[in-house]
Order: C-alpha cells, then structure tokens, then sequence
C-alpha cells in the first residue's frame, strides 16, 4: 500500500515530541515557546518526552531558556556550517536529527522562516505535514496526531492525521497557544550533537536591512491591545477604515482588519486578525462590516467579550458575538464616536 | 550554462472556497464542475520570471497539474508572455495531498527540463494558503530554497543569481547569493503581475503550446501519487461549533444601539 520507494517505517520505533525552537539575533520566537507548553500536554498523554530542537552557532546563552518554558530536553548542534540562516542547511539539520532520534511529532511556529523550513522536513522524511493549525490532540490508542484546520466549503474543520508515516508534522501560528510560565529553577538536559551529513551550501547570506511596512493609525500592534477595532470589507475603503481608527484611538485600543482589507492595502499586513494573520484575545473586540467567515473567526474567538455590527441580519458573525447591532457601521460608529467624546468631557 | 530555463508551476485554486463541495468518504475537495482561477499569487511568480526573462533572456515555462480543464489557465500565462505550458493530468493523480502533488511537479520538471536553472512559485495559495509546495519540490530535487523573494538577479556567466527576500513578521530584507539551479518562492505583494495579452493567449490555444502530460509519459509508481502517495489523510470534517456566547441582539435606530451597547460594555467592565 505505501509508496514503495520511500523508507519503511515501524511506528513502535516512533516516541516522543520535538519543538523546533527558532531563535533570531539572541532571541527565541515566542511562537516556539508556546509549542512547548502545547508539546507538554500531549507528551503526557502519550507518557513521552519532550525535546526542543536548537541549532545555531554560539548558542550557550540560550540553551536552558526551553527547559525553563517546560521542555524535558535540549537536543542542539552548535556548528560553524549553521552560524547564518540557510534554509535548505537547517531543513536537513533537522531531518539528520530527526532520522537518528525518531520522534513521532515535530511541531513548528508558523513563522516566516518556520513556514519555509517545516515541509522540506516533512517532505524529506516522506512524511505528512499540516500547516496553520488551529488546535492539536493526540489519540493515545493510534498514537496519531489530530491536525485541526478549516478547510474549503463555509465553517468546517477538518481532522488531518498521518496515520501510515512518522515523524507526524505540523506547524502553528504565534499565539494561537499562550506562553507557558517562565521558570529558571526547572531542570533538563542538554544534549550536544555533532552533524554529519550537511549538503553543500551553495550559496552565500549577503546581508540584511530592516524596513518596516508603513502603518499610519500609530497604534499599537494587534495583539498588544486591550481592546481592538476590527474593519472588515463591509467599511468600504479607506475612509472607513480612518473613521474606525478614530474610534480605535478614543476606546485606548487599536485597529486590526479581516484578510479582504488587509490585501485591498486599506491596513498593513501586520494588522490582519484570523488563522493566516495574528491571534487575538483582547478584553473587547469590535468588528464592523465583518461577515465572519471561519479563517477570521479563529483569530479571535477566545476574544473576552465579542462585538459586531453588521447590515446583514444572517451574517455569520452574529453566531459568535455577545453584543450584536444589525445596522449600518457608520451610522453606528459616528453615534458610538459621539457618546464617547461627551463621556470623555464628564 | 548559455541560457535560463525557468520553470513556475502554478495551481488552478479555487475561486470561491464557500461554494464548493467536499467527497463525503475522502473529504477531499470535489473538483469537477468547479470554475479553475489561476491562484492569484502564482501570477506574481510568473511576473518575476517574465521580468528576469526581459532582463537576461531565456525561456519560461509554466506547469500545473489539475483536472483536463485546467488547460485554459496554463494559456492566460502564455498570455502574460510564457513560452510553453505543460498540464499534467491523469487520473492517478487525483486526491494529493502537498508532499504527492510535488512529487508528480518534481518529477515533471526533472524529466522535462534537466537542465532548469530557476524554479520560481507564488508564495502560497489564496485557497488553502500552505506554502508548502516550493520547499516540497526543492526536498524531491534536492537543491536549495528561499521563500519571499522581491528579486533575483542570476548572472548567467558564472552560474549564480543573487536573490532579495523579505520576510515580513521580522520587517527585514536579506540577501542571499546562490549557485543555480534553485528554487525560490515570491513575496505576494511584490512583482504586481502584468497584463495578459489576449491575442497572445488566443496565438498559444491555436498553436497548441500547452503540452499535456500524462503518468503514460512520467511511469510514476501509481502507489506513490495521488491519494495512495499522499501520507495525511482528512479522517473527519465537522462543523466548526461557536464557543457560547450572550448573543444579544440590536435591531433599530443605529443611535440607540451605540447607547445600548456602551452602557452593555461599561456594565462588563471592558470600558471606563
Ligand atoms: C485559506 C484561507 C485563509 C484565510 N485566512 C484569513 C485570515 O487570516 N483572516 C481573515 O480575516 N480572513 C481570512 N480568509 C478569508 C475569509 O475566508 C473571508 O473571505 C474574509 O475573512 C472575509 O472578510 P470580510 O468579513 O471583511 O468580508 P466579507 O466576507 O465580504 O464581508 C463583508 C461584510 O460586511 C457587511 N457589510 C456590508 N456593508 C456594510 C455596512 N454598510 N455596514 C455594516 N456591514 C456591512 C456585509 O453584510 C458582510 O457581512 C482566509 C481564506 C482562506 C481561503
């Protein structure tokens, strides 16, 4: 039944769940640290370890930093050949190391980089990947890892298992899973590899420069407010993205869009909420002129209190809201706007 | 090497995810009867071989496996200004998950065009937004890969083509020169694509420059493509259920409901 060209795998050979932790400039991506809270909870329902995965140069200052966040063990290779980023370097770092330790689950952030190294991985290992994760279980019986993510046709979620290959694979975006509590009196091990089988470079890092996307609201980013104002097609343009912005501003909060503003140019890439943007779980989130769709709806479901105004009375979003006002947004945001202004006075 | 081959593999994406229907036993997308889009970033990806191609010569293909439909597509980028196309399309092929459907490009491309210097993929899909296909197919090829590239600039005389990428959650721009051949995907908001000239797209329907490619021609092993190659399976879909929520709905004047709604949020605690 398997492809008989790919390597035979014995699952019982399989134990134990890694977490590529990724580090950049002497910091670790906060998305990886929340994978080992997550990695935690499914390792004890399978009673195995888990291991963060480091490679890198000069790597010392980090190394216990996932044993604080939770993690069993460190297994890292400190080389030359990893002091600078290649991907095709590191994606075959991790399948060496993969190929000697056997673990059934791998989890990485979906960040940028994360997002580029995870499928070679898979790939190399002829094994199943699942990008974006929305949620992660384990069944202990199969020992399979259940990928959740939605997937085509309105709010569906599909269940992905790997069921026939290990490692089992899949990547999650930042802060779909909180940050574990940091705690430096937490013991692990360090374990140092050294890596045999590198492939050639062949090619060479140049050289970096930030820039950083425009964003004229001046507020602060999505996920580091209280309260976030959330603009969806229904705002129309520009205008009504400032018109919410303003409101954004005097509620102390920020502005976020859905994915159809955020690609329209009406607000930075950085501000778009849902299962390819950011994660958020504000105290209040206000969403006007969103219908709701699903993608969107995973990246504020966990929101404390849920806001929309929408004109559709059947929009989906109603069905995820604990204050909902079927009307127009703008007549709703400008009374909105004026009741605030005249608190503001008292 | 005398002169660039550059080879983009586009998918037919779905254009409306919502409208589209899932096989009850596979949960896999039911294709037939569903309008084919080309995925609107690979356009992107086919801009920066055209203008590579403008720059230092050579010739561009693209090369897509989808349904027999998916032929059309293949004939809009030739209206972009690609040379030929390659459609590979059989049966057995059907029900891939990402690691199957790059072997059978992999695979394609290897015996095709041996000699290709550049592999060059829109950043993700719009209709299932992996990105996993370019690292997938440099994995089977074993050669290197970069994603989010705003520029390449291959030097055909020495064989290397240096190449700007931008990764957007860190806002930083790096450099990378690399010896081909390599792959890279392209940052989705950069190379705006051009426009396709219809007359050129009528020019390769009628001159028949989309090849059709078959697993007659590729001898892949059937057990290894499709959905006996693919190692994930959708072993259950269910509808997403909302977490519980107050659910009060306003129906009226707007003016009344920002009243009712303020006094509902200080009442929470949310605002002061
Ligand atoms: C793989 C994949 C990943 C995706 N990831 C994301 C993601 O991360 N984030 C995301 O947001 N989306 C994502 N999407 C897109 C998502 O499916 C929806 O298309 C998108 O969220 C819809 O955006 P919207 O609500 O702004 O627009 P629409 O769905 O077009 O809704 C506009 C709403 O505005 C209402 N409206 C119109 N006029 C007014 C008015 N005057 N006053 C009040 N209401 C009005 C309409 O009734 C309608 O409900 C993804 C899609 C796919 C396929």
């Amino acid at each position: 039944m398997v492809c008989p060209e790919w390597n035979q795998v014995n699952k019982n050979d399989y134990r134990g769940i890694w977490v590529y932790v990724e580090h950049f400039n002497g910091k670790i991506s906060e998305g990886s640290l929340q994978l080992i809270g997550k990695a935690k909870e499914l390792a004890s329902k399978l009673g195995v370890d888990v291991a963060a995965i480091m490679l890198g140069k000069d790597l010392d200052k980090l190394l216990m930093e996932p044993i604080y966040y939770g993690a069993d063990k460190v297994i890292y290779a400190n080389d030359d050949r990893l002091s600078i980023y290649l991907p095709h370097i590191y994606a075959a770092s991790v399948v060496e190391l993969a190929n000697k330790y056997k673990p059934e689950i791998i989890l990485f952030a979906a960040t940028k980089r994360g997002r580029e190294l995870a499928p070679y991985v898979a790939n190399t290992l002829r094994s199943g990947i699942t990008a974006d994760c929305t949620a992660l279980d384990v069944d202990p019986k199969t020992r399979d890892l259940d990928q959740v993510r939605p997937t085509y046709g309105g709010n569906i979620l599909a269940h992905i298992r790997t069921p026939t290959r290990r490692p089992q694979l899949a990547s999650v975006r930042p802060n779909v899973f909180p940050t574990p509590p940091r705690d430096e009196s937490k013991k692990g091990e360090l374990v140092e590899e050294k890596l045999s089988k590198l492939p050639e470079p062949r090619g060479r890092y140049l050289g970096s420069k930030s820039i950083t996307e425009e964003d004229e609201s001046g507020l602060p980013p999505v996920e580091k407010s209280d309260i976030v104002v959330v603009a969806g097609k229904g705002v129309n343009g520009v205008e009504g993205v400032k018109l919410l912005t303003d409101l954004a501003k005097l509620l102390n909060g920020t502005i976020g869009g859905t994915k159809k503003v955020t690609d329209a140019g009406w607000l930075p890439t950085s501000r778009q909420i849902g299962q390819t943007g950011r994660t958020i779980r504000p105290a209040l989130y206000i969403g006007m002129g969103v219908s709701g769709a699903i993608q969107h709806v995973f990246g504020m479901n966990e929101s404390k209190i849920i806001v929309a105004v929408n004109s559709d009375p059947n929009a989906p979003i109603f069905n995820y809201v604990d204050y909902g006002i079927v009307g127009d947004y703008k007549q709703v945001a400008e009374a909105l706007l004026e009741l605030l202004r005249e608190r503001k006075k008292q | 090497m005398d002169e660039l081959t550059i080879v983009v593999p586009v998918k037919a994406a779905v254009p409306n995810i919502t409208a589209v229907r899932l096989d009850p036993n596979t949960h896999n997308l039911v294709r037939e009867g569903v309008p084919l889009m080309i995925n609107p970033y690979d356009r992107n990806a086919v801009e920066l071989a055209l203008r590579i191609k403008d720059r230092f010569g050579g010739k561009v293909i693209t090369i897509s496996m989808a349904p027999p439909n998916g032929k059309d597509f293949l004939e809009s980028t030739i209206g972009m200004g690609v040379d030929e196309g390659i459609l590979i399309t059989d049966r057995v092929f059907a029900g891939a998950d990402t690691l199957a459907t790059s072997h059978a490009i992999a695979k394609s491309i290897a015996k095709l065009y041996p000699n290709f210097s550049l592999i060059i993929m829109g950043e993700e899909t719009t209709d299932s937004t992996t990105a996993h296909m370019p690292a997938q197919v440099a994995s089977w090829l074993e050669i290197p890969f970069v994603y989010y590239a705003t520029d390449a600039e291959p030097n055909i005389k020495d064989g290397t083509v240096k190449i700007t990428r931008y990764l957007e959650d860190e806002g930083l721009l790096e450099e990378f020169i690399y010896n081909m051949p390599i792959i890279m995907s392209v940052y989705r908001n950069s190379n705006p694509p051009r426009d396709i000239s219809l007359n050129r797209k009528i020019m390769a329907k009628v001159n028949g420059l989309v090849k059709v490619l078959t697993n007659k021609e590729l001898g892949l092993n059937p057990d290894c493509v499709g959905l006996k190659g693919s190692p994930t399976i959708v072993a259950k879909i269910e509808d997403a259920k909302p977490l519980p929520r107050k659910k009060q709905i306003f129906q009226g004047d707007p003016k009344e409901g920002a009243k009712w709604l303020l006094e509902n949020l200080v009442k929470e605690g949310v605002i002061r």
